[in-house]
């Protein structure tokens, strides 16, 4: 039960009926009722505002009753974007555990909602959002539908052409800039997929499972969406990436971290790129083959490594003789990794990376 | 615009110990940052190396010295050949167009009608590019360019005749998800009708089984992979299609681009729309290498078609249905003739290795369609010589990623002379040249030798050498002091005379395509021919 104790909402209204009703006459104490407007006929709506998932002002992406924000332990990389991301739930449903590795089980209308933006954008240092990605479950599939921000920050369309949006900004006293790729539908389910049909990849309990700071105080995150109803429950252990951004922590683990979320969607049984032996899938990485130690490659890709000639996919004690190496620190479309969401080279992932492969002891045969 | 470069090269000795095939390498500097194209771009019908950036494209024209150097300024490219580039003369302008297959879509350069100047054209539609064609699909005479879509039903470019893009997406392998990594335009059946093998990977065993289109002949294609044995579950990226037996029906060499699903095919053509598997004892069965790149090319011109792209590895054709590994200094890159020495060279990142040759006879040939395509891509050429019949395919896009010449090479051994040469056109005409000089090139134009059509009304004349540099030597019955007349393929005129000894000097003209037209006794009669 979500239970609120402030102002209330009539709740017997058909879904279409306004909520901004007159609520005179009601009870001190009711079950507030999310504002969000979902019609599983109708999606998608032509505008992100249709949804009612933000309060006004739109662009400071502060969500409404019921829209719980969420982050994953370790992020995918996106040209170093930065993601607001949300979850809400139709009233009275709840999605289920299956496993620490495999993505809830979403209860239909289930919507997830994640915000690409840049800060410090350059000229003026301000904030642009530039795309919100909305995944809604149907039935027994979910929908994309990809909505682009309007320059005044006031609103975003439903387009799914995909699209190129230059940015520069600045990053800690560094001025960058991308040709930024707004993706287009087909996109989407290059890697938002298992066996070929649509699935969301970052909420796996595996991606969840730590503290987040919501308006009312620090709390996990499973925890919070069991306790708002929108989990029904979960176990007490659970096998959970680090942040692979926190030097504190083992470095082995944050690099299967970062494999797992930036690769793990194609490099797996039941991925795209399940032709190639790597499995990326943190369940997966305690075995060095999966990771592609001693692993030779099946693409000869040395005469784009300046003469780096790799031998292996990890090749240990040397990063230069590592396929991985040169798939991460290059931005050639054949032969970078990941193929979609990044034009730039993640430099900090690079330098982890390599620094872990120079830690491994060269046990090839 | 065109700048003269002194080529300074290093050139360093591959011979392999097998002595059956060497190459010497040269670095060339090839300025762009895509080094994937070996075909000609200036109408002489010399390869030339491209090379390609974001704003230019950078050619090493071919000449009897070496490689002159020139870039070509553009508009920046809103794709790049991140997966693939081909070349074929899109607009008929006598000057091969590109075509960039990136991951985002596709971007086209498209020659001004001059040479000079390229003019960049991105449509815009989301393409996960992969092999990229030009190839004439609906068979109205004009070059279409048809790309591989990585995660969606493939796409194409039909050309209305007016070098319109009219973008067009199913009824060529329409997987919802994809998968389509080699488009490999074929004849499989030898009916005439350009038919299409889609190499496949990744995902389902729905997704990855291999396709095969063929021609219907009233403009749809119908997959007949499972009923030819061609609905292979091997991952491929490319698939090399050549006649290896020299029995007159394509076969296929299916190579892998990891051994997770099974390794090598050699698909004999069984001649009746089937294929067999044969690879048990071809060798392949044996090649411990992947690639994403597989390309048929005979390098030793002893008339048995190799192939090549992988593990730094030729596999050699013994000729009869057998290949053994020989070392290399390339996998993935990009072929054709780059000394014009009738033996296929290779380019590869800046280098050239040059084939060293042997004593084996040769001739390679220049399609020039009229009726057909410009380029003559997916005639058939036929080749008879004492060893019997070759054939080769004119394509746009073979193996995965890269560009190779579209000049039609023939190696043929030790025999001393063809009996002849038959080119089966798309548009249905048949053009047949009997006892072609050896080890030289041949131009072959469109209709300039039909059999049954009387020679004399057709031709007052014939001409060569062609292609020709200096002199034009014209041959017929009492033409002296006849009319002649040189056109540009564009119609302007540049030249027009009386004829004097049989002999034209064309030294002045630019390298491209002309025509010569010669008025005798009131009937005017034309003729092709290409300056170098």
């Amino acid at each position: 039960m979500r239970i609120f104790y402030g102002w209330i909402i009539l709740a017997f209204l058909s879904i279409h009926f306004s909520c901004s009703s007159d609520n005179d006459g009601l009870p001190e104490e009711a079950e507030e009722i999310s504002p969000v407007n979902l019609d599983l006929n109708a999606v998608p709506y032509p505008k992100l505002s249709d949804y009612n998932f933000f309060k006004m002002p739109f662009s400071d992406m502060a969500p409404v009753y019921g829209v719980i924000p969420y982050e994953p332990v370790s992020s995918l990389f996106s040209d170093y974007a930065h993601k607001k991301r949300f979850v809400w739930m139709p009233d009275g449903s709840s999605a289920t555990y299956d496993t620490d590795a495999t993505s809830f089980e979403f209860p239909n209308g289930a919507t997830l909602i994640k915000n690409f933006y840049y800060e410090n954008v350059l000229p003026n240092n301000s904030k642009k959002i530039l795309e919100t990605r909305v995944m809604i479950k149907l039935s027994d599939e979910w929908l994309f539908a990809n909505y682009i921000w309007n320059e005044t920050q006031s609103e975003a369309f439903l387009n799914m052409d995909g699209s190129y949006v230059p940015i520069t900004w600045n990053q800690n006293g560094e001025t960058k800039e991308v040709n930024y790729r707004i993706p287009n539908g087909a996109e989407c389910v290059t890697c938002h997929n298992i066996n070929e049909v649509p699935l969301p990849i970052g909420t796996k309990p595996q991606h969840l499972n730590r503290n987040y700071n919501y308006d009312t105080g620090t709390q996990n995150q499973l925890q919070k969406l069991k306790d708002f109803g929108y989990l029904t429950d979960f176990p007490n252990q659970i096998n959970t990436l680090v942040d692979y951004t926190d030097e504190t922590q083992n470095l082995e683990l944050r690099v299967r971290s970062y494999l797992d979320i930036n690769c793990a969607h194609c490099h797996s049984e039941n991925g795209f790129c399940n032709y190639r032996s790597m499995r990326f899938g943190f369940e997966n990485t305690e075995h060095p083959e999966h990771l592609g130690i001693c692993i030779l490659p099946d693409e000869d890709i040395s005469p784009w490594t300046n003469g780096g000639d790799p031998t292996h996919i990890i090749k240990p004690g040397n990063h230069e003789k590592s396929v991985i190496y040169y798939r991460l620190n290059t931005t050639l479309e054949n032969i970078r990794m990941p193929l979609r969401g990044r034009t730039l080279i993640h430099e900090e992932a690079v330098n982890m990376i390599s620094q872990w492969i120079d830690s491994l002891e060269d046990n090839c045969e | 615009m065109k700048k003269k470069l002194l080529l300074i090269t290093a050139v360093t000795a591959f011979m392999n110990l097998n002595a059956q095939l060497s190459f010497t390498t040269q670095t060339v500097p090839a300025q762009g940052s895509y080094k994937m194209c070996v075909v000609d771009m200036n109408g002489d019908f010399l390869d030339d190396i491209v090379s390609v950036s974001s704003q230019n494209i950078n050619i090493l024209f071919q000449t009897e010295s070496g490689f002159e150097s020139a870039d070509f300024t553009t508009s920046s490219a809103d794709n790049m050949p991140g997966w693939s580039l081909a070349a074929g003369d899109f607009n008929g302008d006598g000057y091969n167009d590109l075509v960039y297959g990136g991951g985002g879509g596709a971007t086209f350069m498209i020659s001004d009608g001059t040479g000079n100047a390229y003019t960049e054209t991105s449509p815009g539609d989301y393409i996960f590019s992969q092999r990229s064609n030009f190839v004439d699909i609906n068979n109205d005479g004009h070059l279409d360019a048809f790309i591989c879509h990585d995660v969606e039903p493939n796409v194409y470019y039909l050309n209305d005749g007016n070098n319109n893009l009219l973008f067009h997406q199913g009824g060529l392998g329409d997987y919802s998800t994809g998968g389509n990594y080699g488009s490999l335009w074929v004849d499989y059946n030898n009916d005439g009708l350009i038919d299409l093998h889609l190499s496949k990977c990744g995902g389902s065993e729905a997704r990855y089984t291999d396709q095969l289109y063929r021609n219907n002949g009233d403009g749809t294609f119908t997959n007949v992979a499972a009923e030819a044995n061609m609905d292979n579950t091997t991952q491929t990226w490319s698939t090399a299609w050549a006649d290896f037996n020299n029995d007159g029906f394509m076969d296929a060499m299916v190579g892998v681009s990891s051994f997770n699903t099974g390794g090598h095919k050699l698909m004999k053509n069984n001649g009746d729309g089937t294929f067999s598997d044969i690879t048990i004892g071809s060798g392949f069965d044996n090649f411990p290498h992947t690639s994403w790149e597989y390309v048929p090319v005979d390098f030793n011109n002893d008339g048995f078609v190799d192939v090549f792209g992988s593990g730094n590895k030729v596999m050699l054709n013994n000729g009869n249905m057998t290949f053994t590994p020989v070392n290399v200094p390339f996998s993935t890159s990009s072929i054709g003739d780059l000394n014009n020495d009738g033996f296929i060279d290779v380019f590869d990142f800046g280098e050239v290795h040059y084939n060293d040759g042997n004593n084996n006879n040769w001739i390679t040939i220049n399609t020039i369609g009229t009726e057909s395509n410009r380029n003559g891509i997916g005639a058939r050429v036929e080749l008879y010589s004492e060893m019997g019949m070759q054939i080769r395919d004119v394509r746009s896009g073979e193996g995965f990623s890269q560009m190779n010449t579209l000049n039609t090479h023939f190696g043929i051994g030790s025999d001393s002379e063809i009996e002849k040469i038959i080119v089966r056109w798309p548009s249905g005409i048949i053009d047949t040249l009997e006892n072609p000089e050896l080890n030289t090139t041949l131009v072959i134009v469109e209709g300039e030798h039909q059999m049954g059509v009387n020679e004399i009304e057709t031709h007052l004349f014939s001409i060569y050498p062609n292609p020709v540099k200096d002199i034009l030597n014209v041959q017929g019955k009492s033409l002296e002091n006849s009319q002649f007349e040189i056109y540009h393929l564009t119609g302007s005129k540049l030249m027009a005379g009386k004829l004097s000894n049989g002999k034209i000097n064309v030294r002045h003209l630019n390298k491209g395509i002309y025509i010569i037209s010669i008025l005798k006794d009131g009937k005017k009669s034309n003729l092709k021919f290409i300056k170098q």
